[in-house]
């Protein structure tokens, strides 16, 4: 049993200089056991500090921290039975590779052939027979990496830790190894928190994901959940690329006008957003819920809306068309043969089978 | 024109540097040339840049003194422990002011820093008194070594040395199961060779050529150090030039060996920070 459990954890940095920082305020989840849960959000929002936390790293200022059922608040990190991969690999310079990797177990007194056998395991695990001799610096980005995961896999943990540890890679380097890792998850059968600000590295490697912002938890849900129903305005944009469109619309009836147009909602619509008579809220929609009137994707609530498009991008497998709403920019993923160019007076249609309403206030989602 | 301008400072990097070294070099080969001269008499203590006859007599008369060979011991064992004690200790104190969190540990560093600020010359005299008096170890190793264990301005430089060591690491290695001073003696010392090579020959050399404090605490013959038996060659009424400059070529020998077995760790130590990775 390899759950992580967090209650109420709360993480408060003093500086002598800024006085308190909260980095953590008040983080309530549960991990379970082999479960693959990303830690997502924007730079200094606390990620790192969680994982850290996990770690025994960093001291928690107040709440319980629990692998499998033990409370660890007090337990150094090497009786955590954790492991972590770090964002600059953090590999001894001045050791073989095949002295990175068995450092912790020859710490832990293992026996020597325990030892290398599991070196050699997680040598072929991932593809590191041939350098086991090499220090460090003499192996690649990619490689390192590797090896750095390596150290965390001959502990055989019962929680992999990673912090940003595609970070650093290129491009290409990163789409690799984030299907390695995944691979590896099935193959190791372990519990793993993974950090990263990469949405899209979150959508693709977690099984839940916690998105944080401001060391707040915004919300935990599976890649799809996040995708379809976002708790708030934050997790809406945060998740999704390019993020999710919000128009401020004004409800009058089963009217809501906008800037240049207006929809004219179902009245099961209208009647969830009562509380909203005559006011105004923030209705959120996806690039892709907006496509062109000559190339349309169709749903069972489709409204119409003509504007002046402002700047168009071809992706080839698709085109980004940009036009206003008032004061914001909107985003409507189209079809790549969908005509459009700067200055083009164009119609699009809203696909509303996918829309959100959020508060204006306090930026939660209204349900309808 | 770039390149140009580019010729010109090398030019005058090139002359600076010529100018430079002869400079250095000059009393080098004056110590050398005069220490392989026979000049017995004081009238001619200057020596010939180009001597005519070389003769080892300065070396003879240098080492037929009694005692020599004890003075080379003395400072060999006094600056080789003071050599590792500064290492060990200074390196010890400044990883743990650079990476390590406990209470005080900001002031504690500011109150050793301020420390500095207090001349040499002032203290030299408590000093005296407390190694002398107060500990009754006139005339004694300890009383040289003692005041000497471990400089603050050592501890300062491993402080900046120790923090510009990725913290990542000590975190690996504390989750990788090993203590405290296994990280510090496993994973920190060999990252930070070239940091202490170079303090190791500041240290060597200036706890060698320290003449001041040894020749304060000691008075039996045998107790002194090579720089302070070096004045024994100065008499009353002359010099015997010949054995003194012999005298200073061995004894700057061992640092001219120090150095040069070090010269790799020394020179990656002062460009450290200048190309990074
Ligand atoms: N040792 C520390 N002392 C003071 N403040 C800290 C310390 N460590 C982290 N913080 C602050 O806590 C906040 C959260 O830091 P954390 O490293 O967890 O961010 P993160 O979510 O990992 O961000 P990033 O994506 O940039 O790595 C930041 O504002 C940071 O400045
Ligand atoms: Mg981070």
């Amino acid at each position: 049993m390899a759950r992580v459990e967090f209650r109420n954890i709360r993480k408060e940095f003093v500086d002598d200089n800024k006085g308190t920082f909260t980095a953590v305020a008040g983080s309530d989840f549960v991990i379970h056991d082999k479960e693959f849960v990303v830690f997502v959000g924007p730079s200094g929002c606390g990620k790192t500090t969680s994982l850290r936390m996990i770690a025994g790293l960093e001291r928690q200022t107040s709440g319980d921290i629990l692998i499998g059922d033990r409370v660890v608040n007090n337990l150094h990190p090497k009786d955590r039975d954790i492991a972590m991969v770090f964002q600059d690999y953090a590999l001894y310079p001045h050791m073989t590779i095949r002295e990175n990797l068995s450092f912790g177990l020859k710490n832990l007194k293992k026996p020597k052939e325990y030892i290398e056998q599991k070196v050699s395991q997680a040598a072929s695990i991932l593809g590191l027979e041939s350098m086991i001799d090499r220090k460090p610096r003499e192996l690649s980005g990619g490689q390192r990496q590797r090896v750095a995961v390596g150290r965390a896999i001959v502990r055989d943990p019962q929680v992999f830790l990673f912090d940003e540890p595609l970070s650093n890679l290129d491009a290409k380097l990163r789409v690799q190894m984030r299907v390695e890792l995944s691979e590896l998850h099935k193959r190791l059968e372990a519990t793993i928190v993974y950090v990263t600000h990469d949405q899209v590295e979150a959508m693709t490697l977690g099984e839940r994901i916690v998105v944080m912002n401001n060391g707040i938890i915004q919300q935990i849900a599976s890649p799809t959940e996040l995708y379809a129903n976002p708790q708030n305005m934050f997790v809406a944009g945060f998740i999704g690329s390019p993020p999710m469109n919000f128009i401020d619309v004004h409800k009058e009836g089963n009217v809501l006008r906008m800037e240049g147009g207006e929809f004219v909602i179902p009245d099961s619509m209208a009647a969830a957003l009562s509380k909203y008579e005559n006011e105004h809220l923030i209705l959120g929609m996806r690039p892709e819920h907006i496509t062109g009137e000559d190339i349309p994707v169709i749903s069972s609530l489709d409204y119409t809306y003509s504007t002046k498009v402002q700047v168009v991008e071809h992706l080839g497998s698709e085109n980004l068309v940009y036009f206003r709403v008032g004061n914001r920019t909107v985003t409507a993923k189209v079809h790549p043969e969908t005509t459009g160019y700067p200055g083009m007076e164009k119609t699009f249609i809203f696909n509303f089978d996918k829309v959100h309403f959020f508060d204006p206030e306090t930026e939660q989602r209204i349900d309808w | 024109m770039k390149s140009r301008s580019k010729v010109i400072m090398l030019i005058v990097a090139s002359v600076i540097l010529v100018v430079w070294s002869v400079l250095t070099i000059i009393p080098m080969y004056w110590m050398l040339i005069g220490s392989v001269q026979d000049t017995k008499s004081a009238a001619s203590f200057i020596p010939k840049m180009i001597p005519d006859v070389l003769s080892v007599a300065p070396y003879e008369r240098f080492f037929g003194k009694t005692n020599v060979m004890r003075w080379l011991f003395n400072s060999l064992l006094i600056s080789t422990i003071l050599t590792v004690t500064n290492v060990f200790l200074a390196s010890l104190a400044g990883y743990a002011f650079a990476k390590l969190k406990f209470p005080g540990n900001k002031a504690v560093f500011w109150v050793l820093l301020s420390t500095m600020m207090i001349p040499a010359q002032v203290t030299l005299i408590p000093l005296y008194i407390l190694m002398i008096d107060v500990f009754d170890l006139g005339n004694t190793y300890t009383a040289i070594l003692l005041p000497g264990i471990v400089s603050v301005g050592n501890i300062f430089l491993m402080k900046q040395y120790m923090s510009s060591l990725p913290t990542s690491l000590i975190h690996a290695a504390r989750i990788d199961a090993c203590g405290e001073f296994g990280i510090f003696w496993k994973v920190i010392l060999p990252m930070a060779k070239p940091g202490l090579a170079v303090l190791a020959i500041f240290t060597f050399v200036a706890s060698w050529n320290d003449f001041f404090w040894p020749f304060l605490v000691t008075n039996s013959a045998e107790m002194r150090t090579i720089q302070v038996g070096l004045a024994s060659f100065v008499y009353a009424d002359t010099t015997d030039f010949g054995a003194l400059m012999a005298g200073a070529t061995v004894a700057a020998l061992p640092m001219m060996i120090l150095f040069f077995s070090l010269q790799r760790y020394f020179l990656q130590g002062i460009t450290i920070g200048a190309v990074k990775g």
